[in-house]
This record gives C-alpha cells, sequence and structure tokens, in this order.
C-alpha cells in the first residue's frame, strides 16, 4: 500500500461541496479543511504510486474550485 | 487598550498608527530586520521575531493585552499568532490574502474573531474616493447592509428639520447623529439638523439609492472606470 498526503489549494468559499467531492474519491481516508496557505490537506492510501497519481490528477485535480495540489508520498 | 500587532509592513505598519493616533498602546512583531528597523523609525517598540511562536508574543506583552492583530502576509504564521493570542484570552483579528477564504475563516476558525481582508476595505476606500462628496460607506455590515456617514449640506432636503420629522426609508435606520465639528453621540428625536452636522445610517443595499438622495439630495453619482476593471 502507499500512504499519500495531499495539500489542495481552492479558490471557492464552497469547501463543503469541495470536502464532499474529495472524499468521493477512491482510496481517499480523510480531508479536513485547515486553516492556512492551502485550503485543505487529504490522506489516501492506495495499491501504487501510480493511482495516487489518478486519484490527484485526475480526481482531485478536475473538481471545480481547485486551483493546486501538491503530493507527498509517504516514505515510512 | 494594550494591543500586539503581528507584522508592520504595509497594513500593520498602518493599523499601529491609527490605534496610536487615537490613543492606544500597541506593540508590534515584526521577523524581517529591515522592516523592523522601519517599525521603530515610525517610533514603535517592535520585537523581532516569529510572531507565530509563544515566546515571542510573550515579550511582546501579550499576557496583559486585549487584542492581538495577525496583519503578516503569511497565513500560517497569521493563524498561529491567533490560536496563542486566544489562548491568553485576546480578541484576535487575522488578515487573509483572498476573498474567498473570508467565509470560510469565519465559519470554522473559532479562534479568530474577525478576518480582514485589506483589498475589500481598500476598495470601499476607494469607491468613496471615486464618488465623493458628502456621503461615505463606513463598512459593510452584511452581504446586503452598510453603514453610511453623511454630512449634512445646504443642498440636503433635511436640512432645517429635527430627526423626528425624518421619514427615511423602511429597510433603514438613523445609528448616531453629530453636530457641526462635535462628536458624533445617540440621535435624539429634537435633534435639529443643520449643515455639517453628521449622521451615520444603516441601510440595506436597496434602498441605498433612496436614503442619498433624502440625506444628501443628489442624484446618485456616476463614478467612470476605465480600463479592464
Amino acid at each position: 500500500m502507499v500512504t499519500a498526503y495531499v495539500l489542495i489549494k481552492a479558490n471557492t468559499s464552497e469547501v463543503d461541496r469541495v470536502k464532499s467531492a474529495i472524499k468521493g474519491f477512491d482510496g481517499i481516508e480523510r480531508a479536513d479543511v485547515v486553516a492556512g496557505d492551502v485550503d485543505f490537506i487529504a490522506t489516501l492510501s492506495v495499491d501504487s504510486p501510480a493511482t495516487v497519481r489518478d486519484v490527484v490528477a485526475t480526481g482531485i485535480g478536475s473538481i471545480d474550485g481547485i486551483e493546486d495540489t501538491q503530493t507527498y508520498i509517504a516514505m515510512t | 487598550m494594550q494591543s500586539v500587532i503581528i507584522g508592520v509592513g504595509r497594513v500593520g505598519l498602518r493599523t499601529a498608527r491609527v490605534l496610536r493616533e487615537e490613543g492606544h498602546d500597541v506593540t508590534v512583531i515584526e521577523a524581517d530586520p529591515a522592516i523592523a528597523e522601519r517599525g521603530r523609525e515610525a517610533g514603535f517598540d517592535v520585537i523581532e521575531g516569529d510572531g507565530s511562536r509563544e515566546s515571542v508574543l510573550e515579550s511582546a506583552g501579550v499576557d496583559d493585552a486585549d487584542a492581538v492583530g495577525a496583519l503578516t502576509g503569511d497565513l500560517n504564521v497569521n493563524f498561529a499568532a491567533c490560536l496563542i493570542g486566544k489562548h491568553h484570552g485576546c480578541r484576535t483579528v487575522m488578515r487573509i490574502d483572498e476573498d474567498y477564504r473570508e467565509g470560510i475563516y469565519q465559519q470554522y476558525a473559532d479562534e479568530v474573531d474577525e478576518v480582514v481582508y485589506p483589498e475589500r476595505l481598500g476598495a470601499i476606500g476607494a469607491k468613496n474616493a471615486l464618488l465623493g462628496g458628502s456621503l461615505t460607506a463606513i463598512a459593510d455590515v452584511a452581504q446586503n447592509l452598510q453603514i453610511l456617514r453623511i454630512t449634512i449640506t445646504e443642498e440636503s432636503p433635511i436640512r432645517g428639520y429635527t430627526l423626528s420629522e425624518v421619514a427615511l426609508p423602511s429597510e433603514s435606520r438613523i445609528l448616531a447623529f453629530g453636530k457641526d465639528e462635535e462628536p458624533m453621540g445617540i440621535p435624539l428625536p429634537d435633534n435639529s439638523i443643520e449643515a455639517g452636522d453628521s449622521l451615520a445610517v444603516l441601510a440595506d443595499f436597496s434602498e441605498l439609492a433612496a436614503v442619498r438622495q433624502l440625506l444628501v439630495g443628489e442624484k446618485p453619482a456616476t463614478a467612470v472606470a476605465t480600463g479592464g476593471g
């Protein structure tokens, strides 16, 4: 299994809609609204690094109102 | 009142100045030595350090302070400073950098009492400057409510009447009244309205034009915007 943390910057105040859209993807374990210069942090747990890329790029990245994502894959 | 301001850049320095002009005590925290020096030149007590650290806030006197203004350009610093300020019993004000975050912090950040978005406040000021004249928008208190300050002129239709004789549109209220050159106070029914007096009015956006016409007498001014705004 691969665990990854995704820092998500949005440009919309509709946090509830975006949060439930993020949580709707397979592999997302949790998604929280955070204070600071990003708006959400999601953790995901999937089979392979390629799936991480799919969930982030084609999944989270396609949600309306998402501006940027940064992904960190856990090593331990 | 005793305040701690974090960040002595564009927004922080001006806020500190306004507080000092009104007789309040201000201590400023700034991480950048060059900017900190600018704060000292302006006559402020500047603590050099990271305003998101409790020890730095403590040396700036957060224990005795009434309010913390987290006014840096860094949201992480601002939010951490508000958390610490709230823990020390202060009222907390956080600067944000993009308008979509205003509602999010108001809804979710319990440690932040007030969110300020300098660009929006700047826009209110710029609108006042563009429209000019004797009417100033002070603040938008809700999405559809604005507080206005109006100075009565010779042309004002209500000049010569008393406050009790003024029939404002239903979605508006007179909040305060001040005679010429005197501070504003609670409006009294028999206050007479003369040129130079000022009024503060709370009005629904839909009534702004009617309020303006009744109190100022002019037709709404036409502001000319140029460029791709």
